[in-house]
């Protein structure tokens, strides 16, 4: 085998559409002195490794567990900035905290129905049990995006506001209207992918800790490969290294496929994109 | 070619439904043009007596050429000098293993196998970690090695050949001027992680310090594969993937 021909393949055979991506000023190595230059950086890396398109949240560049209002609108401004900049390739997603629901939702308002952000991030304020997450959720699917929802089982303990698997199961059982993407496979485990098996209305991000052998095709029997989405966790994870987990996958191609980027376009509401818009 | 300088076989308790005998490992490494596997016995880690352990990654390299057995040695045994000069009369060991944390011992009690291992011409990985201690069963943590300890071991032993092996991108990033300073300190790939990170490794100068590791079957080959080819160039990652171990393993 060629170094060329082993490079072919680790590429996708299409385009792919990243779920999970913050800027590099969030958890970059990267220093960057502006949005624009922030969106060329991350794009460049990012289709190194065959990513055309991806779903970006700002975090804020302080990443604080408990944001205020007004850092959430910064790093909602942020992001806006890098969509302008990269129109083609970044699909905005606007950031919340469960612990300001009425700011939340007016925060919602301005970005999904005023500037046309693609879904709602939620990370590590509140619980996914916490009832301030209920008028968000009911933003979201009054505007018709996804909400995509941080989770983890740490053995090291989770943080008092992160969820857990079971949390975002009982959110999906709340609104059973959302679509839900519940952030990191190999974050959350065998366990994680258990608690979603009877919640339909939840996907499951490949983002999140290491590339275990065999979790994407523990989620793929268990949840089916409609439920599986492709989220790097860039810029703390590789693009590459988490598509891998897919590509190198003993599952089917049409699995992969689906994976890679038609279960995106599914949950985004993009069905009328069938290629690669560069 | 490429060289593996870190994969294993045998059982993890967190693989599910993922072979992980000698033949399997060797055939998901093959698929992506591993011609040379270093490979040691996973289950030492959990062994009272990891030299027991040793035997299946012997009898793989009498069954396939493209198998080097990585013996582990604990140093807490008494057996360890045995083990090692086992190890160095073998017809094809060229590095032996050891995993701290897991024998919990201190890299400032090894000093006299340290000493024993350059005398045999025998490089020393130091695993740092085997997985992210976030993903640890609850009643099983185990802390990673300090790297800093394995830098130390390497200025008190400079006639020695030492790698890092799965440290992660932050610690050999941290790390990385010792790395490039002490000419026989080494770092594996298999557990770097984040955008661009094997690329910026090669951006601090230490890209002919870095070997390639995939830790299968623990961790998927391609993406071993990815984090190395998909931002270098080809003359960069054929250091990586098989110069820079060829060099130091006689491989």
């Amino acid at each position: 085998m060629t170094i060329t021909s082993l490079r072919q393949k680790l590429l996708p055979d299409g385009p792919v559409l990243d779920i999970h991506v913050h800027p590099l000023n969030c958890f970059g190595s990267y220093g960057v002195s502006s949005p624009v230059e922030d969106a060329e950086r991350l794009i460049a890396t990012a289709c190194r490794s065959g990513v055309t398109r991806m779903c970006v949240f700002s975090l804020h560049e302080t990443t604080p567990y408990e944001p205020t209002p007004d850092q959430c609108r910064f790093a909602n401004n942020y992001v806006l900035r890098m969509r302008d900049a990269q129109p083609d390739a970044i699909l905005p997603f606007c950031y919340v905290t469960p612990a300001f629901p009425d700011e939340a939702v007016a925060e919602i308002e301005r970005c999904v129905g005023g500037q046309s952000m693609a879904g709602v991030k939620l990370w590590v304020a509140r619980r996914a049990t916490d009832l301030g997450l209920d008028p968000i959720m009911e933003a979201a699917v009054s505007l018709d995006v996804p909400v995509l929802q941080h989770a983890w089982l740490k053995s090291t303990g989770n943080l008092p506001g992160e969820s857990t698997p079971y949390d975002v199961a009982d959110l999906a059982r709340r609104h059973p209207r959302a679509r839900i993407i519940m952030a990191h496979l190999n974050g959350v485990g065998h366990r994680g992918i258990e608690a979603l098996a009877d919640v339909s209305n939840v996907v499951v991000d490949t983002s999140g800790g290491d590339p275990e052998s065999g979790m994407v095709e523990a989620a793929v029997n268990r949840l089916g490969a409609h439920r599986v989405v492709y989220g790097s966790d860039a810029p703390i994870r590789h693009f590459g290294v988490t598509m891998n987990k897919v590509l190198g996958a003993e599952i089917a191609d049409a699995d992969k496929r689906a994976i890679l980027w038609d279960n995106a376009l599914r949950i985004l509401n993009l069905r009328g994109e069938t290629g690669d818009p560069s | 070619m490429i060289i593996d300088v870190n994969a294993w076989t045998g059982p993890w308790p967190a693989l599910v439904n993922v072979p992980y005998d000698v033949a399997s490992v060797r055939s998901s490494l093959h698929a992506y043009g591993v011609e040379r596997i270093f490979m040691a016995p996973l289950a030492a880690a959990w062994s009272a007596n990891p030299h027991l352990c040793n035997r299946v990654v012997f009898e793989a390299a009498d069954a396939y050429a493209d198998i080097i057995p990585v013996p582990v040695i604990d140093p807490t045994l008494p057996t360890w000098p045995a083990e090692l000069e086992k190890a160095a009369g073998h017809r094809t060991v060229r590095m032996i293993k050891l995993m701290p944390s897991y024998g919990r011992y201190g890299l400032d009690a090894v000093d006299e196998l340290f000493e024993e291992a350059a005398r045999a011409n025998l490089v020393v990985t130091v695993q740092i970690r085997i997985n992210d201690p976030r993903r640890h069963h609850p009643l099983a943590m185990v802390p990673d090695v300090p790297a800093g300890d394995v830098a130390e071991a390497a200025k008190r032993h400079p006639n020695l050949k030492l790698v890092m092996g799965g440290a992660s991108a932050a610690t050999l990033r941290e790390f990385a001027a010792q790395v490039r300073d002490l000419p026989d300190l080494y770092a594996d790939t298999s557990q770097v992680d984040g955008v661009d990170s094997v690329k910026m490794l090669v951006d601090a100068g230490i890209g002919g310090k870095l070997l390639f590791g995939s830790h299968a079957p623990v961790f998927m080959p391609a993406a071993a594969m990815a984090r190395v080819l998909n931002d270098l160039p080809d003359d960069a990652a054929v250091g990586i993937m098989k110069d820079n171990a060829a060099g130091l393993l006689r491989a």
